[in-house]
């Protein structure tokens, strides 16, 4: 099968100025690959920093890429213009974190619903009927049609921006942290909601968190990023049971489990440092610093490849790779 | 799935007094009006309709925001009809027939021997004129050019209004959007016109262009006629027109950079919402982005803003005719007629104090209702009205 | 029999706004063993923050503590309603015996002062140390106990030098600078990274070891309180639902609502089925559900459950919780 998304050698750096003249580079996303497959999940788990929220903008062209080959459905996305970006914009579509920013204020449920399909051109035949069969599909309904973002609770806001996603039946949608402003009972209710869109439509999700236990029950793959890089791909039963890289370890160590019986049980690791600035970041394997099996000579001097330890599970450590 | 559901039809029982009624009144109207036109607009826009109707109660439970919105009401209706319902002509000097109606006092009358040349004969008549208000040193009744200049006072502020913010506007919204070079350049460009005092280079222009804008008049018959239209004045005027325009067009010139200022920074804000982004996921052009989804939400410290300008406006083009720019006499003009009274005071105070009650009384109208429209555009204040709205109706079960 | 540190009775807090009375938290009641650490949990807006608050008056206008008491417990034994003290009464205990570190480590430090000074400041007002400076000589040592590296230099550090994790290590360091008997940490490590928010969590409880200290911590992270705490009092809407050990509202929840609740948090280890979500909203607590609160969103509700209050019950031993089922 086609992966529906193919993210190549992806590179974004953000110029850091002073005094008008660049004096050093952010490296946010720093030579990341992926591939998603249709109807799959695709989670991107890591800590403030790390890149994830930017490689899902720079995959939208909401930022511009510095580097790299970003295909979808068979078609170089950096190089789109015009119609084609159109087409793009039509068939890939981003869900963001904050409900309470992330629709206008100013325009009815029925406006923000209908705004990208006129744009787009979609016919519909009664826009007030399509709109209602949206809002339900989403567990809102008819009443809530011709109301303003901010009769809404924060779960309903979340449903709304849904449907306005369904509307323009998009091949690929990024999710940005969708539920991590809200409650973890709407949490678990829009994640359903989530899955049961996909089992009907067919998504491909690019889902990004910082909640494991979230993306464990969202994902199909993942991968884990740490300052920029993507340290760990690999199908989610895999890394959850068998996480090979040392800071997915430390991940699964330090994230606090709520039974108290696991928590007693869970191996435990020595969680130390916190994530340095992507403005410089070490050389080498940029977890040398954190990391307890770091070996000197290596891990702090040359970078280490992705490779495939088992089938589908891939990582980037000297434990696993030749020098 | 039925999560969160429903709940929010809260209908809210406030306690109306007749004010509420005739101003629900007002917009059902005015909805069942746009209703004629678009079919289920009403429908659609119901919690639009409601907002307005709310809004409508606040201004009405706050007496000066109505004192405000009446005084602003009968102002913008002597602006229109004011030329017509002023007693005597502006450009009837009395001074010619009796020589003592100059600088007469309010309240005096005087008798008056007209010769007029009508219809190619010469006619004499006998009349007498009242001076409710006083005369100018032409004898002009005080009180017609006070009518007669809301007009002037009016076509300038609206001309103002109508270029000046929507300049500025424009500007701000592309700087703060954009950012870097183009934002830097623009702020530089309206940096420079604020580094100016806006009353000097008023001056400034009010001394140098009257000779081009009369060029140009005097070239283009449907200009003038348009002009006088509007201005409700004489044909026998037109040579005064350069004069009075060049006005307008200084005033326009200082008037945006304070709204490129101020659209500026809300946009710089308002466009970090992801809503902006959201936008740009679906592909809709800047244009639409800025014009549809971030104007609409930093319009009301804007709107509050033009409100009190056209006060400013107003006092701004007083002081320009009191120093002898602008409008000049027969133009009926409250500032020519403080510049008049200014040598005759204060034997002659009326010539000074009505004008000046007028423009302070509009002044005050306008920055009332500014202020009344801060309040209530304002998310916060506004819902604290609201809610003092909904205790009066529960009799103060919600007292603190 | 444990013994008490703090004992909450009838707690009941209003916020008198526009809107109308917000009951942010009724007739709330428990008791904080000496020792212990004790997970307040719930969602946004069940009152766990305003309970918290209480304990010491620290509610501002427009709120107001209606009703209740809050007797502490000093360690020679003499108790004290902590309610009833005067501003000056309760500002001697407040900081000192009981400290208090909240969610923002950026916002809860002074971006003049430097840490040392800010430690310092907080001795020095409680009588600890004789003036500021003898303060920021000690602040060194505090820090060297909260596991900041290169505590000498880092004492004269301004807070925007220094990092998220580290930022929250200066913020307990003022917390534990006196040695309080009751530490209270609201959120401590939301605003953290989780490896971050691991190495704060281990800190917490080490500080609490070598000081013999108690802790509240609120919470609504359930892994957080399934690692750290001892016991758990569950709060709904400005009510208490239910209170136990953690291994008794972990395995046998008895409240409907901390039932739904475990049910709907993903367990990045155990193996997940499918997330359930409790249906309906939390109430508006201006006008809330009469009855049990929960009632609206309970699968359970039966017509007493719309009409009497329920009071708390012990199921067994420690185990309490307030429905009608039991």
């Amino acid at each position: 099968m086609e992966p529906v998304l193919k993210v190549e050698g992806l590179k974004k750096y953000f110029p850091v100025r002073s005094l008008m003249r660049t004096v050093a580079w952010v490296k946010a996303v720093d030579g990341v690959s992926f591939e998603i497959m249709p109807g799959e999940t695709f989670g991107l788990v890591g800590e403030s920093g790390c890149g994830k929220t930017t490689t899902g903008r720079t995959i939208l062209r909401l930022i511009e890429p510095t580097e790299g080959k970003i295909t979808f459905k068979g078609r170089d996305v950096t190089q789109l213009k015009g119609k084609d970006l159109l087409w793009f914009r039509r068939h890939a579509q981003i869900m963001f974190q904050d409900p309470y920013s992330s629709l206008d204020p100013r325009q009815t449920v029925f406006n923000i619903i209908m705004e990208p399909v006129k744009f787009h051109g979609i016919e519909v035949d009664d826009p007030e009927e399509f709109v209602i069969k949206l809002l339900e599909s989403v567990g809102l309904n008819e009443m809530h049609l011709y109301r303003y973002p901010h009769e809404f609770s924060g779960g309903q806001r979340q449903r709304i921006a849904l449907a306005k996603i369904l509307a323009l039946q998009p091949d690929f949608v990024v999710l940005d942290e969708p539920t991590s402003a809200l409650d973890v009972s709407v949490q678990a209710n829009i994640l359903n909601t989530l899955k049961e869109l996909q089992r009907k439509h067919g998504f491909s999700y690019l889902f990004i968190s910082h909640d494991l236990g979230v993306v464990k029950y969202m994902s199909h793959r993942m991968g884990v990023m740490y300052l920029g890089k993507l340290v760990e791909v690999g199908p989610a039963e895999k890394i959850f049971e068998n996480p090979l890289h040392p800071y997915t370890q430390m991940l699964l160590s330090a994230i606090p489990i709520p039974d108290p019986e696991l928590a007693r049980q869970k191996k435990r690791m020595e969680v130390k440092g916190e994530p340095p600035s992507p403005i410089n970041p070490p050389e080498g394997c940029h977890f040398h610093p954190r990391c307890p099996l770091a070996k000197a000579g290596l891990c702090d001097k040359k970078e280490p490849p992705l490779v495939e330890v088992e089938k589908d599970h891939y990582v980037a450590c000297w434990l696993y790779a030749k020098a | 799935m039925a999560e969160e559901t429903g709940e929010y039809e809260t209908r809210e029982e406030y306690e109306m007094s007749i004010l509420d009624r005739i101003s629900d009144r007002l917009i059902d109207g005015f909805a069942s009006f746009i209703g004629l036109f678009k079919k289920d607009w009403r429908r659609r826009n119901q919690s639009r309709i409601k907002e307005w109707k709310l809004m409508a109660y606040a201004v009405n439970r706050s007496p000066p925001t109505l004192l405000g919105l009446i005084i602003v009401i009968v102002y913008i209706f002597i602006g229109i009809f004011g030329p017509y319902l002023a007693p005597w002509p502006y450009d009837f000097f009395p001074v010619n027939y009796n020589y003592s109606t100059q600088l007469a006092p309010p309240g005096s009358t005087y008798f008056l021997n007209v010769t007029q040349l009508q219809n190619g004969y010469i006619i004499h008549y006998t009349t007498y004129i009242h001076y409710m208000l006083g005369s100018d040193t032409y004898g002009r009744d005080i009180l017609s050019i006070l009518l007669s200049g809301a007009r002037t006072a009016l076509v300038l502020d609206i001309f103002i209004i109508l270029i000046g913010p929507t300049l500025g506007i424009i500007l701000g919204l592309i700087s703060g959007y954009y950012g870097g070079a183009v934002d830097e350049t623009i702020m530089r460009i309206t940096d420079m016109f604020l580094a100016f005092p806006g009353l000097i280079l008023a001056i400034a222009l009010s001394a140098v262009l009257p000779g081009r804008i009369q060029n140009f008049l005097n070239a283009h018959v449907w200009a003038q006629t348009f002009v006088l239209k509007l201005f409700a004045l004489h044909p026998r005027d037109v040579n005064n027109l350069g004069k009075l325009l060049a006005v307008f067009v200084a005033l326009v010139i200082v008037w945006w950079p304070g709204y490129a200022r101020v659209t500026r920074g809300s946009t710089l804000t308002e466009k970090e919402n992801l809503y902006v982004e959201a936008a740009r996921a679906i592909g809709l052009p800047t244009r639409t982005i800025l014009f549809r989804h971030i104007l609409p939400n930093i319009i009301g410290p804007i709107l509050v803003m033009i409100t009190m300008d056209f006060g400013g406006i107003i006092l701004t083009e007083a002081g320009l005719s009191f120093l002898g720019l602008g409008a000049v006499p027969p133009i009926p003009d409250w500032g020519n007629l403080i510049n008049q009274g200014s040598q005759q005071f204060p034997q002659a105070w009326w010539l000074v104090a009505f004008p000046g009650l007028v423009i302070v009384t509009v002044v005050l109208g306008w920055n009332l209702l500014g202020d009344g429209l801060r309040d209530i555009l304002d998310p916060r204040t506004r819902r604290s009205l609201e809610f003092k709205l909904k205790k009066k109706s529960k009799g103060g079960e919600a007292s603190a | 029999m444990p013994e008490p540190i703090v004992e909450i009775k009838n707690l009941s807090v209003y916020f008198y706004t526009y809107a109308g009375v917000v009951k942010a938290i009724e007739d709330v009641s428990f008791d904080i063993y000496r020792g212990e650490t004790l997970a307040l949990v719930g969602e946004t807006g069940c009152g766990k923050s305003v309970t918290s608050r209480a304990i010491t008056k620290l509610i501002e206008s427009p709120g107001k503590i209606v009703n209740g008491q809050v007797i502490y417990h000093r360690d020679d034994g003499s108790t004290v309603d902590l309610l009833k003290l005067s501003d000056e009464g309760i500002r001697e205990i407040r900081g000192n015996e009981i400290a208090y570190i909240f969610q923002d480590p950026h916002s809860s430090l002074d971006p003049l002062y430097t840490v040392g000074y800010q430690i310092g400041e907080a001795m020095e007002v409680h009588g600890k140390v004789r003036n500021i400076k003898e303060g920021i000589a000690k602040a060194v040592n505090i820090l060297r106990e909260v596991l900041i590296p290169d505590p000498e230099n880092r004492v004269k550090n301004y807070p925007h030098e220094l990092s998220g994790g580290m930022k929250q290590r200066v913020v307990i360091g003022i917390g534990v600078a006196n040695n309080p008997r009751l530490l209270i940490a609201d959120e401590p490590t939301t605003a953290l990274d989780v490896t971050v928010q691991a190495q704060i969590l281990e800190l917490l409880n080490e500080l609490k070891r070598k000081y013999n200290a108690t802790v509240l911590l609120i919470t609504h992270n359930l892994g957080v309180v399934a690692e750290t705490a001892q016991r758990v009092v569950v709060m709904y809407a400005g009510k208490v639902v239910e209170i136990g050990t953690v291994d008794q509202i972990f395995h046998n929840p008895l409240h409907p609502y901390t039932t739904a609740l475990l049910r709907a948090v993903p367990n990045p280890l155990g193996k997940i089925e499918k997330l359930e979500s409790i249906p309906g909203t939390v109430p508006n607590l201006i006008t809330p559900p009469k009855g049990c609160r929960f009632h609206p969103r309970c699968p359970f509700a039966e017509e007493r459950c719309r009409k009497e209050v329920p009071k708390l019950k012990e199921i067994e031993p420690g185990h309490f919780v307030a429905c009608h089922r039991y």
